[in-house]
C-alpha cells in the first residue's frame, strides 16, 4: 500500500502549481462567464421559440444549469494525461516514471488531483453560485448536493479511467492528436456534456444507457438537478454504484492494456 | 531615431572623421563592418522575474499581488571581436552567456549600451542581420525536423536569397570537409544527437554568414563526434574567414579552436585575453607529483612565481625520499575552474 | 522589396510541398486524425440535428436556414484549421525555449512559424461544411448567379479572417502567461457558437460577441447577405473591412509578444 503522505504532498504540489498560474485562473473565470451568457441566450432563444415550458421534461433552467454546470465539470475533469504520455514516451522520459517508487498510474492521478482541488474551488464553485442566483434557485438544496459532490468524484475517477485506457494507445501509433481528439468527441457527446441526453432521440438514448460515458456527465448532473429517479435514494444509490461498477471495470480493463505497452517499452527500450 | 555615438568612436579609431549623428548611411557600416565583426560597449540586461513566494500560503498571497524583482544578467559588458577570430565565450552557468548573445542575434535588447555586430545595430534591424549570422543553439535543432536534410538545405537556400553557385560551392566544401553523405538524405527527427549538431551546424553556414554564434556545440556528444565537429568548425572558419562566437563548457573546444577567450561571471566580463596569458592568471601555476620512498604518490599545486620546483623536490627528498617525480602542466579546465571559484569568494 | 509576397508564397508552396510528402509517410497517424476529424463534424452534425429533433425553429430561423449558417461557419472555420494550428504549439515551443529558433531567420517570424505546419484534416471539414452549404443554398432557392457566388467567395474569406485573428491572439497570450492552453480552449469552443443566430443575444453580449470576440462575424453576419438579401445590415457590408482589420490588429498582437517574451525559458 503506498503511504497516503506521499499522496496528499504530491496533491498539495499540484495545489501551488495550479495557483501559480493565476492568469491563466481568472481567464478561466472569464471565459466560463461568457460561455455562460452565450448559453444562456441560445437556450432562451430555443425555448422562447418552441413555445413550450417542458421539454423532454427538462425546463429552461434545467437545460442551462445542466450545460453550463457541464462546462464547468468539462474545465474541472480536464485531464491531459493522453498528452503527457506521449510526450513522455517520446523523449524517453516514461523510463524515468517507470523507475519510481509509484505506480505511473496511480502517480498520474495523484498528481492531478491537486489542480483538480483548486480548479473546483477557483472555477466549479463560483460558477455553480452565478448559476445558481441566475436560475433563481433552481437548483434544489437538500442531500442532493452531498449526492452530487459523491458522483463528481466518481465521475472524475471515470473519466481518469477512460484517459488511462486510451493513453497507451499512443505508444502503437504516434498520433496522438488523432487519438485525443476521438476520445474527447465521444466523450462529450455521448456523456450528454454537449446536449442533454434526455434530449437524444430514444432509439441513441436506450444505446448510451449502456456506454460508461453518461456516468460521467450525466449521472452527476442528474442527481444535482433531481431528475435521477425522484431522487430517491435508492436510485441515487444505484446510479453512485453504476458509476463504481464502470470505474472497477475500465481500470480492470487500463490496467490490462497498460501492462501489456509497458512490456512494449521494456522490450524497445523507449 | 538611430543613434550613431557608438560608430563616430570607431570610425575615429579608423581615422575617417565624419559625424554620423541622426542617421547612419550604408557607407559608414560597410567601413565599420570591414573592422570589427562585434563591437558591444557598456551592455546590460535586466529581467524582471515575479517574486515567487514559498507553501501554500505564498501561492495564494502571489494569486493577487505582483511582486517583481530585478535581475542584472549582463552587467555593463564591453567586447570587440575581430574579423575571422574565434573566441571562446565561457562562464558558469546561469552567468549571462545566453543572454549576450540573444542580445547579439537581435533577439533581445539590451537594457542599456550599444552593440553593432557587422555594423548593425541588431534588435532594430533583426531581419537584416540574421542575414549575416548563423546561429546554432546547443540540443535544439533549427531545421525542419520532418524533411530531409537536403530539402531544409534547400530551403534555407531559397530564404536566405543564395546564389546557387554559391550554394553549390558550399555544399562542395561541406563534402570536402566532412563525411555528409549518410546524413544528406535522412529527415532530422530520424537522426542521432551528433548528426543533428552536425547538420545544425551546416545550416548555419550555409549562407556564408560574417559571424556565427556556436551555443554548446559539443554537449552530450562521443569524443569521436567531438573532434569531427571541431575539425569542421576550424576548417570553415579557415576558409572561409567566418568570425566564431563559442559558447562552451567543454574545455576540449576551447583547446582546440579558441586563441582567445572571454570568461563572464555573474554577467559581469571577468576575463578577456588569449588562452596561453590564462594559464598565467593566477601566477603560473604546475602540479608537482612525488612518489615517496614509502610508495605513496604526493601532489602539490606550485605556484612557479612564489615557489621554487627544486626547492620542494629538495625539501621532499630530505625528508622522505623521493622516488619519481613528474611535473605537469595545469589544464585549462583548472585554470578556469579557478577563475571561477576565486571570483565567487571574492 | 526583396522579400515580399512572391517571395513568401514561393517559400510557402514549398515546405507544403515537403511537409505532405512527409506526412504521408506516418500513415496510422494520418488515418486516425482524419477519423477524429470526421468524428467531430459528425458529432457537430448529430448535436444539430438532436437539437432540431426537439425544437423546430431558433429565433424565426428555420431548419433550412440554420443548416445554411452551420455549413457556412464549417468552410468559414477551415482555414484556421488548415493553415494557422501550429497556433496549439506555440505554448509549448515559448515555455521550452524552442521558439527562439524562429528568431534566427531573415524571414517573418510568424510567417516562419506559421508555414511549419499544413493540417491536412482540414480538409475533411472543408468537404463537409460544402455539402452542407450547397445542400442547404439549393433547399432555400438562393439564384446561381456569378454575384451570388462571387459574394459566397468573398465573404466565406472574410468571416474566415475572424477566427484566425481570435486564434492568432489567444495563442499570443502565451507569452504573458503561463498556461494560456485554457484561453485557447475556451475561445476555440467559442466558435461552437458561430453557427447560431447572433440576434439571439441581447445588446450587450450581441456587442461583446461582434467587437470583443467576434464569432458573430463567422456566420451570421455575412450569412444575411443571402438569408435575408433585400434586409442586409451595413456591418455586413463592413465586415471585409473589419476581418482585415482583426486579423492585422491579431497579427500585431502576436508580434508583440515575440518582442516582449525574454526568451529565459532555456
Amino acid at each position: 500500500m503506498t503511504n497516503i503522505r506521499k499522496l496528499t504532498a504530491l496533491t498539495r504540489a499540484g495545489i501551488i502549481e495550479a495557483l501559480q498560474f493565476r492568469l491563466g485562473t481568472i481567464v478561466t473565470l472569464l471565459g466560463n462567464l461568457i460561455y455562460l451568457a452565450l448559453v444562456y441566450y441560445l437556450w432562451k432563444a430555443i425555448y422562447a421559440s418552441s413555445g413550450m415550458d417542458v421539454v423532454n421534461g427538462m425546463t429552461f433552467y434545467d437545460t442551462m444549469i445542466y450545460l453550463v454546470l457541464a462546462t464547468a465539470m468539462f474545465n474541472l475533469l480536464e485531464v491531459f494525461v493522453i498528452w503527457d504520455m506521449s510526450r513522455s514516451i517520446q523523449s524517453g522520459e516514461i523510463i524515468m516514471h517507470l523507475l519510481k517508487p509509484m505506480r505511473y498510474r496511480l502517480y498520474t492521478f495523484w498528481s492531478y488531483s491537486g489542480s483538480h482541488v483548486i480548479s473546483f474551488f477557483l472555477t466549479f464553485l463560483p460558477t455553480f453560485v452565478l448559476v445558481f442566483i441566475i436560475t433563481k434557485g433552481a437548483i434544489p438544496l437538500g442531500m442532493n448536493l452531498v449526492y452530487f459532490v459523491l458522483s463528481l468524484i466518481l465521475a472524475l475517477m471515470i473519466n481518469y479511467n477512460v484517459e488511462m485506457l486510451v493513453a497507451p494507445i499512443c505508444l502503437y501509433t504516434e498520433s496522438t492528436w488523432g487519438v485525443n481528439i476521438v476520445k474527447e468527441t465521444i466523450v462529450l457527446l455521448l456523456s450528454g456534456a454537449t446536449i442533454p441526453l434526455s434530449f437524444f432521440p430514444e432509439g441513441i438514448r436506450k444505446v448510451v444507457e449502456y456506454l460508461p460515458f453518461r456516468a460521467i456527465y450525466d449521472i452527476p448532473l442528474s442527481i444535482l438537478l433531481g431528475k435521477a429517479g425522484k431522487s430517491s435514494i435508492g436510485s441515487v444509490g444505484g446510479c453512485l454504484c453504476i458509476q463504481i461498477f464502470w470505474i472497477v471495470l475500465l481500470s480492470i480493463f487500463g490496467n490490462l492494456f497498460w501492462n501489456r505497452a509497458v512490456k512494449k517499452i521494456t522490450v524497445n527500450g523507449g | 531615431m538611430y543613434n550613431c555615438s557608438l560608430a563616430y568612436n570607431i570610425l575615429i579609431n579608423i581615422k575617417t572623421s565624419k559625424c554620423f549623428c541622426g542617421k547612419c548611411d550604408s557607407v559608414t557600416r560597410r567601413i565599420i563592418m570591414t573592422d570589427k565583426a562585434i563591437v558591444m560597449k557598456n551592455v546590460s540586461k535586466e529581467f524582471k522575474v515575479l517574486n515567487r513566494h514559498e507553501g501554500l500560503k505564498g501561492s495564494l498571497r502571489d494569486l493577487f499581488s505582483r511582486d517583481y524583482k530585478s535581475i542584472m544578467a549582463v552587467n555593463n559588458v564591453s567586447l570587440t571581436v575581430d574579423k575571422g577570430e574565434i573566441v571562446g565565450y565561457l562562464g558558469p552557468n546561469g552567468a549571462g552567456k545566453s543572454t549576450t548573445i540573444k542580445m547579439m542575434t537581435g533577439v533581445l535588447e539590451p537594457s542599456s549600451g550599444e552593440i553593432l555586430v557587422n555594423g548593425l545595430v541588431p534588435y532594430r534591424e533583426r531581419t537584416k542581420n540574421s542575414e549575416s549570422i548563423g546561429v546554432v543553439f546547443g540540443q535544439r535543432s533549427q531545421l525542419w525536423w520532418a524533411l530531409p536534410l537536403i530539402e531544409s538545405f534547400k530551403l534555407l537556400r531559397d530564404i536566405y536569397l543564395i546564389p546557387q553557385k554559391d550554394y553549390d560551392d558550399m555544399l562542395d566544401l561541406y563534402r570536402s570537409l566532412v563525411d555528409i553523405e549518410p546524413i544528406i538524405n535522412k529527415p532530422v527527427r530520424q537522426m542521432s544527437l551528433g548528426q543533428r549538431t552536425l547538420s545544425d551546424i551546416l545550416a548555419a553556414f550555409l549562407h556564408n554568414p560574417g559571424i556565427v554564434f556556436l551555443d554548446e556545440p559539443t554537449i552530450g556528444l562521443d569524443v569521436s563526434m567531438k573532434s569531427r565537429i571541431r575539425d569542421l568548425i576550424k576548417g570553415l572558419n579557415e576558409v572561409k574567414g567566418t568570425t566564431v562566437i563559442l559558447t562552451t563548457h567543454d574545455m576540449g573546444d576551447v583547446d582546440a579552436l579558441c586563441r582567445r577567450i572571454v570568461i563572464i561571471d555573474d554577467g559581469q566580463k571577468i576575463y578577456d585575453n588569449d588562452i596561453d596569458h590564462l594559464k598565467t592568471y593566477f601566477g603560473s601555476y604546475r602540479t608537482l607529483k612525488m612518489r615517496l620512498s614509502d610508495d605513496t604518490w604526493i601532489e602539490k599545486e606550485i605556484d612557479e612565481s612564489r615557489t621554487d620546483v627544486m626547492q620542494e623536490i629538495l625539501s621532499a627528498q630530505k625528508e622522505k625520499g623521493v622516488r619519481d617525480i613528474r611535473l605537469e602542466e595545469i589544464s585549462t579546465e583548472e585554470v578556469i575552474r579557478k577563475i571561477y571559484e576565486g571570483e565567487k569568494s571574492a | 522589396m526583396k522579400r515580399g509576397f512572391g517571395f513568401y508564397a514561393s517559400i510557402y508552396r514549398k515546405i507544403l510541398i515537403q511537409d505532405l510528402k512527409s506526412k504521408m509517410s506516418y500513415r496510422a497517424d494520418f488515418i486516425i486524425s482524419t477519423f477524429g476529424m470526421i468524428m467531430t463534424n459528425l458529432s457537430g452534425f448529430l448535436t444539430f440535428m438532436i437539437l432540431f429533433h426537439n425544437f423546430p425553429s431558433i429565433n424565426g430561423w428555420d431548419y433550412d436556414h440554420m443548416l445554411f449558417l452551420y455549413g457556412f461557419s464549417l468552410i468559414a472555420l477551415t482555414p484556421v484549421q488548415c493553415f494557422f494550428d501550429n497556433n496549439w504549439n506555440l505554448r509549448f515551443m515559448v515555455r521550452s525555449g524552442d521558439f527562439i529558433k524562429y528568431c534566427f531567420r531573415p524571414i517573418n517570424v510568424f510567417f516562419y512559424f506559421i508555414s511549419e505546419v499544413f493540417d491536412v484534416k482540414g480538409i475533411g471539414q472543408f468537404i463537409f461544411g460544402l455539402s452542407t452549404f450547397v445542400y442547404a443554398w439549393c433547399r432555400i432557392g438562393i439564384p446561381v448567379t456569378f454575384v451570388t457566388i462571387a459574394e459566397a467567395v468573398l465573404f466565406l474569406i472574410t468571416a474566415s479572417l475572424f477566427m484566425i485573428a481570435i486564434m492568432n491572439a489567444s495563442a499570443a497570450t502565451c507569452f504573458w502567461i503561463i498556461n494560456s492552453g485554457y484561453v485557447m480552449v475556451i475561445m476555440f469552443r467559442f466558435k461552437d457558437f458561430a453557427k447560431y443566430p447572433a440576434s439571439i443575444f441581447n445588446a450587450v453580449f450581441k456587442f461583446i460577441f461582434t467587437f470583443v470576440i467576434p464569432i458573430a462575424f463567422v456566420a451570421y453576419y455575412p450569412s444575411l447577405i443571402f438569408v435575408t438579401p433585400d434586409n442586409v445590415p451595413l456591418l455586413t457590408w463592413l465586415s471585409p473591412l473589419i476581418g482585415a482589420a482583426f486579423f492585422y490588429l491579431s497579427y500585431k498582437f502576436w508580434m508583440l509578444g515575440v518582442r516582449r517574451y525574454d526568451f529565459t525559458g532555456s
